[in-house]
C-alpha cells in the first residue's frame, strides 16, 4: 500500500476495527442486565420515598395455592383463563368478520363495497370503551345478549374492522398474473381464494396479523368495565382488597407479557416454518 | 406445412374493440377465422393490441364491442358460457404466473381437481404424464422458485394442458426467458402443435413462426396490417410497416 492511501486512511480505522470484535452478544446481554438493575434501583428508591411496603410473599395465592395436597387455581389465574376464553371466541369471530369485509370490499358488489367501508371506518374511528358500553347498554339488551354476548360481539366489530384493513392488504398485494393464472384454468371465485390467493396473502400478513391478536388480548382487558370477571378485573379487586397494588399490577402485567410474547414466538416460527420461496 | 388437414373454425373473432380506461385504443374493428389445429402467430410492435387481443379471447379482458365465439360458444355476459370457454382455452403468460406457494406436480393438479372434479389420484396420473411430457417430471415436487425460467414455463404449459383445452393461448411466452432456455420452450410447443393443437402464439420468435405457424398475422395499432404464411411474410412483405417491423426484428 503506498503512503498516499496509508495517509488517508481514518485514523480510527483500527481502533473501529478492535471495538467491533468486542460487540459479543454477551455485551449486549451484560448492558441490557444493567439497564434493568437500574430502572429496579430507581424504582425501589421511589417506591421507598413513598413509603411503600413490599409484600411479594403474598402474591403467590393469587396464582396457585396447594391446600390438603390439591392444586387450587388463584383467582388471578381465573381471570386469565376468562380473558383466553373472550379472546379466543372473539378472535374467531373477529377473524370471519374481517375476511368477509375484506372480500365484500374487493367484491363488485356496489353496496357490499359501500356498507364495508361505513362499518370500518364507524368502527375504526370510534374509541373501544365507547363501543363496549353501547353494546352493552343498547344493542345488546335489543338483541338479546347478555354480559359476555355483548362484549364479544364488541370486541369482534372492533378487531374485525382492522383485521379486514390487514386482509385486504394482503389480498391486493399479490400480482394480478396469479388471479389471471387461476381465471384463466376455470377455477370459480372461491376456489380462486381458497387455494390460490389466501394461502399466499396469510403467509405475507402474518407479522400484523400476530400484532392484531396482541392487541385483541390486550384490548380484552377493557370488558371488565362491564363487570367481566377477567384478569385485568380480578387483579383490580384483589389490588383494592389487599393494598397490593404494585405487586398485583406487576403480576397481571407480567402475566399479559408472558401471553403475548409466547404468542409472537409462535408467529416467528410459523414465519418461517411456511415461508413461501421466491 | 400445411399439409395437415385443418378442422373447422373454432375461433371466430368479429368486429372487435377494446379501449382502455384512461382512451388507448388497443383493438379496433379487428376480425379473424381461425381453424381447428390451426397454428397462428402473432406480430406486431409493443403497443399494438396483440396481447390485448389474446386476452379477450378467454375473458381476461372484455371486448367494448364486436362478438367472439370460442368452439359455438359466444364469450358473453353469460356467466356460464365465460366459465365453460375458460375451461376449454389454456394460456400460458410470459410471466408463467406459476402458484408459488405449490409445488410443480401441485399447480398441474389444481384445476384438475377443482373444475375438472378427479380424484388426486387420479389427477396425479395424468400430471405426471404431462411433466413427462414437457421434460421435467423428475422436477415435480420442487417449489417454482426452485426451478430455472424455461422449467417455470413448461410447468406452466403442463397446467394449462391439464384442463385438456381445445385451443392453446400463448402471450410471449419466451420473451422472459434466458436465451439458453427459450428453445427448451420452443421444443413443448412444437410438439404440440404436431399433435394437432390449435394454437395462438404472440411472439417474435421467427424460428418459431416459420417451422410451424400455418399464418402469421401481423398487427399494428390495434388492427391487421397484414396477413399470410410465415414463408410469404418473411421473405415477400408486402406492406411498409410490416417491412420496418420485420428490418428492426431481424
Amino acid at each position: 500500500m503506498s503512503e498516499e492511501i496509508k495517509a488517508r486512511i481514518s485514523p480510527f480505522h483500527w481502533l473501529r476495527q478492535r471495538v467491533f470484535l468486542f460487540r459479543h452478544p454477551w455485551i449486549d446481554i451484560v448492558e441490557y442486565v444493567a439497564l434493568i438493575a437500574l430502572i429496579i434501583w430507581l424504582m425501589s428508591m421511589s417506591t421507598a420515598r413513598l413509603g411503600y411496603y413490599w409484600q411479594w410473599f403474598r402474591v403467590p395465592k393469587y396464582l396457585f395455592q396447594i391446600k390438603d395436597g390439591r392444586l387450587i387455581v388463584g383467582k388471578l389465574i381465573q381471570g386469565l383463563f376468562f380473558t383466553f376464553r373472550i379472546s379466543g371466541v372473539s378472535l374467531l369471530l373477529a377473524f370471519t368478520v374481517g375476511l368477509t369485509t375484506a372480500l365484500v370490499r374487493l367484491s363488485g358488489s356496489f353496496m357490499g363495497r359501500i356498507l364495508s367501508r361505513v362499518y370500518l371506518e364507524t368502527i375504526r374511528n370510534t374509541p373501544l370503551i365507547v363501543q363496549i358500553y353501547l353494546m352493552y347498554f343498547v344493542i345488546g339488551p335489543i338483541l338479546g345478549l347478555g354480559r359476555f354476548g355483548s362484549a364479544v360481539l364488541a370486541l369482534t366489530l372492533f378487531e374485525g374492522a382492522y383485521l379486514s384493513e390487514i386482509f385486504r392488504a394482503g389480498i391486493t398485494s399479490l400480482h394480478k398474473g396469479q388471479w389471471e393464472a387461476a381465471h384463466s384454468l376455470g377455477l370459480s371465485g372461491f376456489y380462486t381464494y381458497r387455494d390460490v390467493i389466501l394461502p399466499q396473502a396469510i403467509r405475507r400478513i402474518l407479522p400484523p396479523l400476530t400484532g392484531q391478536v396482541i392487541t385483541l388480548i390486550k384490548n380484552s382487558a377493557l370488558v371488565s368495565i362491564v363487570s367481566l370477571s377477567d384478569l385485568a378485573l380480578n387483579a383490580k379487586i384483589i389490588a383494592a382488597d389487599t393494598f397490593l397494588t404494585f405487586e398485583i399490577w406487576f403480576t397481571a402485567a407480567a402475566i399479559y407479557l408472558v401471553i403475548t410474547v409466547a404468542l409472537s414466538t409462535l408467529a416467528y416460527y410459523l414465519e418461517k416454518r411456511f415461508k413461501i420461496l421466491t | 406445412m400445411s399439409e395437415k388437414e385443418l378442422g373447422e373454425h373454432i375461433i371466430t373473432i368479429d368486429n372487435v374493440s377494446k379501449t382502455f380506461v384512461g382512451g388507448v385504443q388497443a383493438v379496433k374493428d379487428f376480425s379473424t377465422k381461425i381453424r381447428r389445429r390451426e397454428v397462428v402467430v402473432i406480430m406486431g410492435p409493443s403497443g399494438s393490441g396483440k396481447s390485448t387481443l389474446l386476452r379477450c379471447l378467454n375473458g381476461l379482458e372484455e371486448p367494448d364491442s364486436g362478438t367472439i365465439v370460442v368452439d359455438n360458444i359466444p364469450l358473453d355476459d353469460n356467466r356460464k358460457n365465460r366459465l365453460e370457454i375458460r375451461k376449454e382455452v389454456g394460456m400460458v403468460f410470459q410471466s408463467f404466473n406459476l402458484f408459488p406457494h405449490l409445488t410443480a406436480l401441485e399447480n398441474v393438479n389444481l384445476a384438475q381437481i377443482r373444475v375438472r372434479k378427479k380424484s388426486q389420484k387420479e389427477a396425479t396420473r395424468f400430471s405426471m404424464e404431462l411433466l413427462n411430457k414437457v421434460g421435467i417430471a423428475e422436477k415435480s415436487g420442487n417449489y417454482p422458485a426452485q426451478l430455472s425460467g424455461g422449467q417455470q414455463q413448461r410447468v406452466a404449459i403442463a397446467r394449462a394442458l391439464a384442463m385438456m383445452p381445445k385451443v392453446m393461448l400463448f402471450d410471449e411466452p419466451t420473451s422472459a426467458l434466458d436465451p439458453e432456455m427459450i428453445n427448451e420452450v420452443l421444443d413443448v410447443m412444437k410438439n404440440l402443435a404436431t399433435e394437432g393443437m390449435t394454437m395462438v402464439v404472440v411472439t417474435h420468435e421467427m424460428g418459431f413462426a416459420r417451422e410451424v405457424s400455418d399464418w402469421v398475422i401481423f398487427m399494428d395499432e390495434g388492427q391487421i396490417v397484414e396477413t399470410g404464411t410465415a414463408e410469404h411474410f418473411f421473405k415477400n412483405p408486402q406492406e411498409d410497416r410490416t417491412k420496418l417491423f420485420l428490418s428492426q426484428i431481424l
